[in-house]
């Protein structure tokens, strides 16, 4: 057999190796896709139900003697008001038959806690309701909403079952009346983080997450842009400029513990800054973004063409000049796109502002830089342990919120640099 | 033109981040992990039906916030601190060494430590001795005064009519009073049955508090930090395991945890109050009486807890698992914090 | 007056001696006679003239602000002590909590609330505060003035006012390149100092060769707690067991993902599949956790044991599974990169000689980009040693000397966590040892750093 032949032969061997190499290839893709995928479905899935919020409609009599309301009806009177009684009448005139102190308290849990000040709310913006009877939608408790979406099986057995089968009847019963309606749930949007799931909302973790961003773009920006035109066009070619660029270049790469390890040790422990503050996080997260915004800034920079330097140049510019009037709007849009992908990487982060102590219980919402708050990753991470049913959907919900800004955030930047990428 | 543009623009940034040297308007508290639901709770209420800030609540576990509160008494330490056992005796000294002269106690109820696991496995009926054989890291051997490092791997090597399974518990660090609470009722409690090391005591108090107190740390009990709740969530997807936590989190999971028998009683409401069940503790916090009047809602903060409408026998916290206290003693919690008396040991 | 309005003033000042100057000079050059010499625009003498008042009245401004807390602070000690109000001046702490209500009190209501004796130091205190104040902007505005009028009076039309300007620019181009530095200083000092304390108590050796990992310690002299071993050995070994498997998922599907989209790929498909690819580097981390600890754990834990094996529930397998799928990008991007470094020269090379498509790519364009793909795999094991959310949230917390990844282990990250949540005092060989964990992480990631950065650099050059 000649060399021809011969390799004739393994051609079929070779060809299907090829095949096989290219589907492996192929599937590799594929994989990491599918696995996209099914977090996003996984967890979209989970988000759903917390959504919506399921409401009780009950008939309530405002009676100025059980609010313990007197004449005057004053706005301090209807705050310090008893509305949780008027709300508790109302549950026993719906079931008369309950009588035993423990199965009354079950009865009262069908309503949320915050009811009572959402009653008040209404009383208060309005004081001529006292003394009419009025149907009103309160929140229902958390375990109510589980059973009305289904996330608690009211199939189960009993003993499976967080809710009893007497609150199960009653619950039933008003669904039949009626009584039972699920609208959207703004409250997730306009309420803070709260101990009762039917409650708790992101808003804010969301303005905490916005104050800290501010803070790390005043400060990362201009800091970056600057030093990466130093680096690119003014620094002489000596051994601290080395130095600068390596340890530019390390610190792009360390662990972001390491920054929280740096800001507990430095900002908490040596200045006494304020716990818990986005100034404190803005501080350590710009720390964090300067790497990755001072090397996207230079290869942008880099990326202009000599001949827009030189022509600045032979056209009598100084050094200076034909940088900032002319390079640097040149690469602007690189330099914004690298801003903006460094934002959304600090808006992701969650380790270093852990060390700062911005994982305590805040139910306000933050109203400047220095009040004490929390961010969204730090939000997820809270609700991530607690066991109520309610908080697993809204934990789910949270991530679905946090993925929106940053899709939003990565797309906003790939318009940019698809709009001004000019080919030189 | 684009000068002014540049100037303007500076001067709104420089407006937006107005960093005063203003006082803190809103209560700081810290400590216990079992206390932290019933603060939480209270603070929520507190923060809606008043105009004062949500008080702002961390979870660092009763030593940690101890040490935190006895810091000294600067703006910036806490204000309250969660306790799921009493202050001791050192920590009292520390903070009167750091310039907390005025410390204030509340009792605000009661709670059962429980040994609960996932509400679909094994059921164990244990007793104090189990648990001190099961969890100490030198038990007695064969002979009097003798002590080996603990052998036992299993369950039913430790007690014979208990479920052969791994010894698993999840428990809490040192920093939690739950694990004081555990060490001092459970452990020593079985450990105080073998007639000699109960002798230990009076000749040699340290040595009977390394036997009885000491946990062992070949993996068999894990520490699980100070989040509750993250343990409940490791029991249910470890069926093997017991975890040891407060009663309020048994009672507030009863669909996903079950508690074992401890000498015989079950992790009830009506045993703990009633003594039956040998493992439960008092829950208190502390106030530091220098920042009751300097920090804007303190009073009305500890009469809101204090409040019958909270801690009463028909109160929402005890709609969270707390176990209140009696007629009379809750009489005399409410006026020793209204007067702010000061705690002496 | 307030900080906001001074500054305000100042730069207000700084523009006024900005269109002096630049007046002062266009009309020099208008009276010139020989137009030819003009070298400098009039705007740059004016930019000089702004900074000269601008820049050493900030500087002022910042040490007067730094000042001003301690001197207002001594101030009202005296006058506090002049007093018979029982407070000890000298315990800052007590000074500060008597001084909250004072400081806080920005409301007439609040004001009218306080205590008579407390209303004389509120009074005082707000004098005291009014002075300094005034001072400080006397001092800054006037000196704001002095050198902008120096200046004015001094440009003529022979200063190299651009020349002096765009030097100043190019110092505060270099100070801001330089916070690179001063931030690996700081992350460095910080880390070295809490460490070198630890390593006080801790020898070095006990902590980096000690197999007993019982941080735990007593936190009052009479409490029984833990044996305080640091022995960090069984941390570095989970570390490296879920980076290990990590990588063991994320290379092949990344090289192979790259080695598809460079080589297979057309136009379309990698326009697509590549901005997919690297959302998956987009999704926060803790994300991932939350997805490993609540889908993923018990997933695995449920198939190991339909097939009779015994898995934990936080097996080190889910972490390094998921933590894998995240790294992908990091392994297929740079992959991606240096294979399409690599000329079309080899690929026709070998493409001539009759040899497939396949075999090309795995005998000629893979050993030629090696370095680079090793560089890519060793800064995608530094990510891995480095991640902290997926590893809190889906690995254990004891420490356990294992290979077997069907086991818990925990991790060096998850222990800094554990450690500095909660009890923080800053001399217990508790909170330290978190210092020198990190330094250990600290050391490992920039020596995997710098080899990688090296190795691809010096694989780059060898085709220029």
């Amino acid at each position: 057999m000649n060399n021809t032949d011969l390799v004739k032969k393994s051609l079929g061997k070779r060809y299907l190796k090829e095949r096989i190499f290219r589907t492996l290839g192929l599937l590799s893709i594929a994989t990491a896709i599918l696995f996209l995928v099914f977090l996003l479905t996984d967890i979209a899935s989970k988000a759903m139900p917390a959504f919506s919020q399921t409401k009780i409609t009950l008939p309530i009599y405002l009676d100025t003697d059980e609010l313990g309301v007197g004449a005057s009806n004053s706005v301090e009177e209807i705050g310090q008001a008893d509305f949780r009684r008027v709300i508790r009448d109302a549950l026993l005139a719906e079931f008369p038959e309950v009588s035993k102190r423990q199965e009354k308290r079950e009865l009262y849990s069908l309503t949320s806690m915050g009811a009572e000040f959402q009653l008040r709310d209404r009383v208060m913006d309005n004081p001529d309701l006292l003394g009419q009877t009025l149907e009103i939608d309160f929140m229902a408790d958390d375990d109510v909403d589980a059973v009305i979406k289904g996330s608690i099986d009211r199939y189960l057995p009993e003993n499976d079952r967080r809710v009893k089968d007497q609150k199960l009847d009653w619950i039933e019963q008003l669904e039949a009346e009626g009584r039972i309606t699920t609208g959207f749930n703004w409250n997730f949007f306009a309420n803070g983080d709260s101990r009762e799931p039917e409650m708790a909302g992101i808003k804010g973790a969301i303005m905490g997450s916005l104050f800290t961003l501010l803070v790390t773009l005043a400060l990362s920006f201009p800091v970056a842009v600057a030093a990466a035109i130093y680096l690119e066009e003014f620094a002489p070619k000596n051994r601290f400029i080395d130095f600068i660029e390596i340890n530019i270049n390390n610190l792009a790469a360390v662990p972001s513990i390491v920054f929280g390890l740096l800001g507990l040790a430095v900002f908490i422990n040596f200045f006494n800054m304020p716990r818990s503050a986005p100034l404190v996080g803005g501080i350590v997260l710009s720390l964090m973004t300067l790497p990755t915004i001072i090397i996207a800034s230079r290869s942008a920079i880099k990326a202009v063409p000599p001949s827009l330097r030189e022509a600045a140049l032979g056209l009598g510019a100084s050094k200076m000049q034909s940088v900032f009037h002319h390079v640097l709007p040149a690469a602007l849009p690189g330099i914004l796109t690298g801003t903006i992908i460094g934002m959304a990487q600090a808006l992701g982060e969650t380790a270093p502002l852990l060390m700062i102590g911005m994982v305590a219980f805040i139910v306000d919402i933050p109203q400047s830089v220095v009040d004490p708050s929390t961010v969204l990753p730090i939000q997820v991470f809270l609700w991530a342990d607690s066991p109520e049913r309610g908080f697993l959907e809204k934990t789910s919900a949270a991530i679905m919120v946090l993925l929106f800004f940053l899709i939003a955030m990565n797309a906003i930047a790939i318009y940019l640099r698809k709009k001004f990428e000019k080919k030189w | 033109m684009k000068a002014l543009k540049k100037i303007t623009l500076l001067v709104s940034i420089m407006a937006a981040i107005q960093v005063q040297a203003a006082g803190r308007d809103y209560i700081s508290v810290v400590g216990s992990s079992t206390v932290y639901p019933f603060s939480t709770v209270v603070a929520e209420r507190f923060g809606k039906s008043t105009q004062f800030k949500t008080p702002k609540i961390e979870s660092t576990g009763t030593g940690g916030g101890m040490k935190l509160f006895c810091k000294g008494n600067g703006v910036d330490t806490p204000d309250i601190s969660n306790a799921s056992r009493r202050i001791k005796a050192s920590e009292l000294q520390m903070c009167h060494d750091n310039g907390v002269t005025g410390v204030v106690e509340v009792l605000i109820g009661y709670d059962g430590i429980v040994v609960a696991n996932d509400i679909n496995s094994h059921d164990f009926n244990l007793t104090r001795k189990d648990l001190f054989l099961a969890l100490a890291k030198d038990v007695p051997g064969e002979a009097d005064g003798e002590l080996v490092a603990n052998p036992y791997t299993h369950w039913n090597q430790v007690n014979a009519d208990l479920p052969a399974v791994k010894i698993e518990v999840l428990g809490p660090p040192p920093t939690s009073g739950t694990r004081d609470a555990f060490v001092e009722l459970a452990m020593e409690g079985g450990c105080k049955e073998y007639e000699w090391i109960k002798a230990t005591k009076k000749s040699n108090k340290d040595q009977y508090k390394s036997i009885c107190h000491t946990v062992r740390e070949d993996g068999a009990y894990v520490e699980a930090g100070e989040n509750d709740n993250l343990i409940i969530q490791k029991l249910q997807k470890n069926p093997d395991a017991l975890g040891i936590f407060g009663f309020s989190f048994l009672d507030q999971n009863t669909d996903l945890v079950k508690g074992s028998m401890v000498d015989g009683a079950a992790p009830e409401f009506e045993t703990i109050a009633s003594g039956e069940y040998p493992v439960s503790r008092p829950l208190y916090f502390y106030v530091k009486k220098a920042h009751v009047a300097e920090i804007p809602g303190m009073e009305a903060f500890l009469n809101e807890f204090t409040s019958e409408k909270a801690m009463g026998e028909e109160g929402y916290l005890t709609d969270k698992g707390l176990i209140p206290l009696g007629e009379e003693l809750y009489k005399e919690v409410r006026e020793n914090t209204k007067t702010l008396k000061n705690l002496e040991l | 007056m307030k900080i906001s309005a001074l500054l305000f003033l100042l730069v207000l000042f700084a523009a006024f001696s900005y269109f002096m100057a630049r007046q002062k000079i266009t009309t020099a050059y208008r009276q010139r006679k020989q137009k030819s010499k003009i070298m400098t625009l009039p705007k740059y003498f004016g930019y000089v003239a702004g900074l000269c008042s601008l820049i050493p009245a900030l500087l002022v401004l910042m040490v007067l602000q730094v000042a001003e807390e301690p001197y207002i602070t001594s101030e009202i000690s005296t006058y506090i002590e002049q007093t018979n109000i029982e407070l000890d001046v000298n315990n800052q702490s007590d000074l500060d909590l008597f001084m909250n209500e004072i400081r806080g009190a920005d409301t007439p209501e609040k004001v009218s609330a306080m205590s008579a004796e407390k209303l004389q130091v509120y009074q005082r205190f707000h004098e005291i505060e009014v002075t300094t104040q005034r001072t400080i902007t006397a001092i800054v505005l006037s000196l704001a003035v002095l050198l902008g009028v120096l200046a004015m009076r001094k440009i003529n039309t022979d200063t190299p006012a651009r020349k002096v300007f765009e030097k100043i620019i190019e110092g505060i181009l270099l100070l801001a390149a330089s916070i690179a530095i001063m931030t690996t200083v700081g992350i460095v000092f910080s880390v070295l100092f809490e460490s070198t304390r630890f390593f006080g108590e801790v020898p070095i050796l006990s902590f980096m060769f000690g197999t007993e990992w019982s941080p735990q310690t007593a936190i009052r002299a009479d409490q029984v707690g833990s044996s305080a071993a640091f022995g960090a050995v069984p941390l570095f070994v989970g570390t490296m067991l879920i980076s290990f498997i990590a990588l063991l998922v994320s290379v092949p599907l990344g090289l192979m993902s790259a080695i598809y989209l460079s080589e297979y790929a057309n136009k379309s498909f990698r326009a697509v599949a590549k901005p997919v690819l690297e959302i998956l580097a987009g999704i926060p981390t803790v994300v991932y956790g939350f997805f490993a600890a609540l889908t993923v754990a018990p997933m695995i834990r449920n198939l190991g044991e339909s097939m009779g094996l015994s898995v934990a529930s936080e097996s080190a397998l889910a972490a390094g599974l998921v933590m894998g799928i995240m790294i992908i990008p990091f392994v297929s991007s740079l992959s991606d990169d240096v294979l399409s470094a690599v000329p079309q020269s080899l690929r026709e090379g070998s493409l001539g000689l009759g040899a497939t498509r396949s075999e090309t790519i795995v005998k000629v364009l893979i050993p030629a980009a090696l370095p680079g793909i090793v560089g890519g795999v060793l800064l995608a094991a530094s990510r891995a040693i480095g991640e902290t959310m997926i590893v809190v949230m889906a690995a254990g917390l004891a420490a356990n000397l294992t290979v077997n990844p069907l086991e818990a282990v925990t991790t060096v990250t998850v222990q800094i966590v554990t450690l500095l949540t909660g009890d923080q005092e800053f001399d217990s060989a508790k909170t330290l040892a978190a210092f020198a964990l990190g330094l250990m992480l600290f050391v490992t990631t920039l020596i995997l750093n710098v080899i990688a950065l090296h190795v691809v650099r010096k694989y780059r050059e060898q085709y220029e």
